[in-house]
């Protein structure tokens, strides 16, 4: 066995040395599928249509995202496209890795020359930035019509193109009299909200880092000061506790209030694996008093039974009186990789779900999902009205939890916390760190 | 001059001679092949720990994007996170390998014991019954504990099945951590020690377990000086492979709130990409240390023979009028909460109208209960349909299904056919260190957790020269080493009980190798060799760690599976995880039907 070690290790010690003489990447020269986006970026979506047919037809197009709505987006893209080719024909695949192993997919396909993926749908702002943008694995394409309809040009526009902002709401089960009246009560003694876990959807910590940008610390500060002297009590210890540590880790005036509601959010909140679980567990008669944090989306799966009802839950910000963060939102951006084998057809399907309704229609058919361009989110309202999801068609408000007030309402009113993918990166590793020492919730503990 | 034409014939005949035997070649090939598809996994993991990964805290700290830097080391075992990061999580993940080792092998022994030795009743039944657990994907028996066991007032959860119907509310323990999570691998990997313990006991002849009794040495001393002396290399095996499987496993700790190396090297691969590459290496050191300590254990006894050619027979040990019916019942009730309720949970989810929506059992109305998740035959994204057909209409769950039986049958036989040469080859030489090193070769893969084994392969063969990034050969390829020391396991352990004047006596009438393995060596040892093939193919067919990173979702059954479970869509997995219980099933009577030996029959007949 000593033979077998020494010989791994030497065999190790060969391969580090190889390791060590791989060359490195090119400089800043700008990469053939840069050159494509650049002219791209100056193109109506006609125009890369028929730059896309020209380039793709009858070939395989992959794509990889986080959501899995991509795969409904590509036939509609294609029939669009036969709309001006009719013998247009694309066999397509797309694929939805879990786990965060998206990145490790992008990465080591970004290792070949020509790569597997042709586009990318892909969420947390933080990894994008430090794993993706950084190292020159995706590339931002900025269509034209949505440059138009934001006021900006390509140029001009400095961050990723997002297609989408998701929103995970706090959400509660009403079949008991418990209300949840300001965003501090969910961290309050005995409170166990349903999340999942941080470290299984990185997205979530992202929402944890956002929570000690000034802005946002400065919402929990203004709700911690309406809540009544007895709960105020409780938290000032708390407050107070965190203020060292905010200095330390170089955070604002009111980074404390946001430390504090996260050490005593990681303390309390009950893992669940996914979204989809969490709203299945609230909307049941028995979950009484059970509130949790969950994408808002799921609430449009819930079929009506006996025991099991959308009128089972409440949504928070909705209520009246409600003080402080009603949820976060995060958003689902779209790449190009550097090598992407087809990247006409990767700018011409993206300018496609990105400046069309109909395009869009595989995430805008359903509720809390609000694309990045402002004409198509009011198509998208028009289309399916989402604003009254709750009324059956005899006009009455049959489910309140499911009328959605739209992205600007959740902004401002709704106090939703928004990721900032370049606060995320840069608080990553302080932050970040301090929220790995927390002990985590565990019922066995109590 | 002479001299050396001298030396150089006696090398040459040396040579011959060596090649002259089946075993020595097998060994030579094998060896170099395997130490090729099992070395270069390790040397990317261990590569891994030292590269700088950009985006993560070894670029934060050593402000390097790329070379090489020892900074994952240093913040692993010294910074404040150390206990966090690596001591908890090692010292649970010791506690529920241990703990689930314990469990498999008093459940799977006592019941291989009770089916093989004695004359129990219902022994068929509960023979092919027993097997069931191992069958389903482990993270559905955790999901079954969940909706078994979970509740408002305990785990702020919807109440589970026992707390809404019977009022019973079980403690946090219970319910979440370290017990139910070493029971449900303890369960799960329990037909392992009952397939390698049962295979002994019904080829161990009674003839020294007879002498002990005409001697009058009491019951419990022939058990423990004579019964499991035999069944040690059985026992070490089933340690062997529950151990590294405990240590690798992921969805049972995880969905039962059990923070592991596993559940550890997977939360921290996107910050600590690095260090949680030296998790995987300190799991695989664990494995080795533990393949070592079997190692000593089997080389201080001189022989394992149990099968020889001379006559044998098995004694049944008599449980009495009563007792062969009373423990057989027993058994009965317990088996069907280890192997029949999930299946029913299982089929009764299918029917729900929200998962885990359990109204119809309260009100007793038909109307809580719907076939949508089996019959839609449209694009519905309502009723929670996400968007997918039924499954009797869902083209991704059959695509998938298919690709599933190549790979796992290409799997099987591959992984089988190389283990059983591999377990012969050793056993014929067991002295030699070659055979040793082939051998543990052979082994190291299992060892290593899945998910790492999946990330090496994955970058391996990535690259621009070699795609083979969602094709059926790469799966084929991993599965193949992966499964190797299942069928490796099987055939040594049954090998070492073969007695060699059995094949001498063939050897000395000239009988070729081929036909000494197809007439004699396979014949006697069916059922185990059989196991080397069922076991590799019950694996892959659910195998999910392994396979998540190399292949989309709807190309095999059990990443399918993965996705509708984390979609909340358990109509979906629960439907998936009958069509592979049926499947292996069906497979089970085939094997049985045409080779005459099966995995459970094989033992318990």
């Amino acid at each position: 066995m000593k033979k077998i070690l020494a010989m791994m290790l030497a065999l190790l010690m060969i391969a580090v040395a190889f390791a060590g003489c791989n060359g490195t990447k090119p400089g800043k020269e700008e990469s053939a599928v840069q050159k494509i986006i650049k002219e791209a970026e100056g193109m109506t979506l006609e125009e890369l249509a028929k730059k896309a047919i020209e380039e793709s037809n009858g070939k395989n197009f992959y794509g990889v995202g986080n959501s899995s709505r991509g795969k409904s987006a590509l036939p509609k893209f294609i029939d669009y496209l036969k709309t001006i080719e009719p013998s247009y024909e694309l066999n397509f695949e797309w694929q939805q890795p879990k786990n965060n192993k998206i990145f490790d997919q992008l990465s080591a396909d970004s290792l070949k020359d020509v790569g597997t993926f042709a586009v990318t749908l892909i969420q947390d702002g933080n990894q994008i930035e430090s794993k993706m943008v950084k190292t020159g694995i995706l590339d931002t394409f900025i269509p034209l019509d949505w440059a138009k309809a934001n006021n900006t040009t390509a140029d001009a526009y400095k961050g990723y193109l997002p297609l989408q902002t998701l929103n995970k709401v706090f959400e509660y089960n009403c079949t008991g009299s418990k209300t949840y009246t300001n965003c501090w009560d969910y961290v309050y003694e005995g409170e166990h909200g349903l999340f999942m876990d941080v470290d299984s959807e990185i997205v979530g910590k992202n929402f944890l880092y956002m929570l000690t940008n000034e802005k946002y610390a400065g919402y929990l500060k203004e709700a911690y000061e309406k809540l009544p002297e007895a709960k105020k009590a409780y938290f000032t210890p708390v407050i107070e506790a965190m203020k060292t540590d905010a200095k330390d880790l170089g955070l604002g005036e009111n980074g404390c209030y946001g430390l504090a509601w996260i050490k005593l959010w990681v303390e309390s909140y009950m893992a669940v694996e996914d979204d989809g679980p969490i709203c299945n567990t609230l909307v049941q008669q028995s979950a009484t008093d059970q509130f949790g944090l969950l994408v808002y989306s799921k609430l449009r799966s819930v079929e009506e039974s006996d025991t099991v009802s959308k009128n089972n839950i409440k949504v928070a910000a909705y209520q009246d009186g409600y003080e402080g963060i009603g949820g976060y939102g995060y958003c689902h951006y779209m790449f190009v990789p550097d090598n992407s084998p087809l990247p006409w057809t990767a700018c011409a399907f993206i300018a496609y779900i990105t400046c069309t309704v109909d395009g869009f229609s595989a995430w805008g058919k359903d509720m809390g999902g609000y694309s990045s361009n402002p004409t198509v989110a009011a198509g998208t309202e028009e289309k399916y009205g989402h604003s009254k999801g709750g009324y059956n068609e005899a006009g009455e408000n049959e489910f309140d939890c499911k009328n959605d007030r739209g992205y600007d309402w959740w902004v401002n009113n709704g106090k939703l916390v928004i990721e900032d993918p370049e606060y995320c990166a840069s608080v990553a590793f302080t932050v970040g760190s301090w929220i790995e020492m927390l002990s985590k919730y565990k019922p066995t503990a109590e | 001059m002479q001299n050396r034409a001298m030396k150089r014939r006696v090398r040459l005949n040396k040579l011959k001679t060596f090649f002259s035997k089946p075993q020595n070649i097998i060994l030579l090939v094998l060896g170099i092949v395997l130490t090729v598809t099992t070395v270069a996994p390790i040397i990317a993991i261990a590569k891994d720990t030292i590269t700088v990964h950009p985006g993560t805290i070894d670029a934060n700290i050593s402000g390097k994007t790329e070379g090489f830097t020892l900074a994952n080391y240093v913040d692993l075992f010294t910074s404040r996170t150390a206990k966090t990061n690596l001591w908890t999580p090692l010292v649970n993940t010791l506690l529920l390998s241990t703990i689930a080792c314990v469990v498999s092998i008093v459940f799977g022994g006592v019941f291989a014991f009770l089916i093989t030795r004695t004359n129990l009743k219902f022994r068929k039944y509960l023979s092919s019954i027993f097997i069931f657990p191992y069958i389903m994907p482990q993270w559905t028996l955790a999901v079954v504990w969940k909706n078994l066991f979970y509740s408002n007032a305990v785990t702020h959860s919807a109440n589970g099945l026992l707390a809404s119907v019977f009022g019973i509310t079980m403690p946090a323990w219970w319910c979440q951590g370290l017990f139910p999570s070493a029971m449900v691998l303890g369960l799960h990997y329990a037909p392992f020690a009952y397939i390698l313990i049962g295979g002994i006991f019904r080829n161990m002849d009674a003839n020294l377990e007879e002498a002990a009794t005409i001697l009058d040495t009491p019951r419990w001393k022939t058990m423990f000086r004579i019964t499991l002396p035999m069944i040690k290399p059985a026992i070490l095996s089933t340690v062997l492979l529950v151990f590294g499987s405990a240590m690798g496993s992921y969805p049972v700790p995880h969905y039962l709130n059990f923070e592991t190396l596993s559940t550890k090297y997977i939360s921290m691969n996107s910050s600590r990409t690095g260090e949680a590459s030296i998790l995987a290496i300190i799991m695989m050191v664990f494995g080795v240390a533990i393949l070592l300590a079997n190692q000593l254990t089997l080389k201080s006894r001189k022989s394992y023979t149990t099968v020889t050619g001379k006559s044998g027979q098995i004694s049944r040990f008599n449980l009495g009028k009563s007792g062969k019916y009373v423990i057989g019942a027993i058994l009965i009730v317990i088996t069907f909460f280890t192997s029949i309720y999930p299946i029913i949970s299982f089929a009764f989810e299918t029917f729900l109208p929200n998962p885990g929506d359990y109204s119809f059992l309260y009100t007793g109305n038909i109307q809580n209960l719907t076939t949508k998740w089996w019959i839609t035959s449209e694009n519905v994204t309502e009723n929670g349909m996400y968007g997918q057909q039924g499954m009797l209409y869902n083209k991704t769950i059959w695509h998938a299904y298919g690709g599933t039986l190549l790979v796992s049958v290409a799997c099987a036989l591959t992984a089988g056919i190389i283990g059983t040469l591999i377990g012969y080859a050793v056993s014929k030489n067991r002295r030699s260190k070659w055979a040793n090193y082939v051998n543990n070769m052979a082994f190291l893969p299992y060892l290593m957790p899945s998910i790492a084994v999946g990330v090496a392969f994955f970058i391996l063969f990535s690259n621009k020269y070699v795609n083979l990034f969602n094709t059926y050969w790469l799966l084929i390829i991993v599965g193949t080493v992966k499964y190797i020391p299942f069928a490796s396991r099987a055939s040594l352990n049954s090998m070492l009980q073969l007695s060699g004047e059995i094949e001498e006596a063939a050897i000395i009438q000239d009988i070729p190798w081929f036909k000494r393995m197809f007439r004699i060596i396979v014949p006697i040892q069916k059922s185990s060799i059989i196991s080397g093939f069922m076991l590799p193919f019950m694996t892959c067919l659910r195998e999910l760690s392994l396979f998540m990173l190399l292949c989309t979702q709807g190309y095999i059954l059990s990443t399918t599976l993965d996705y509708f479970d984390e979609m909340g869509l358990y109509a979906f997995s629960s439907g998936i995880n009958l069509i592979l219980i049926v499947t292996i099933l069906i497979f089970n009577t085939v094997v049985n039907k045409v080779t005459g030996a099966s995995l459970d029959e094989g033992i318990g007949g």
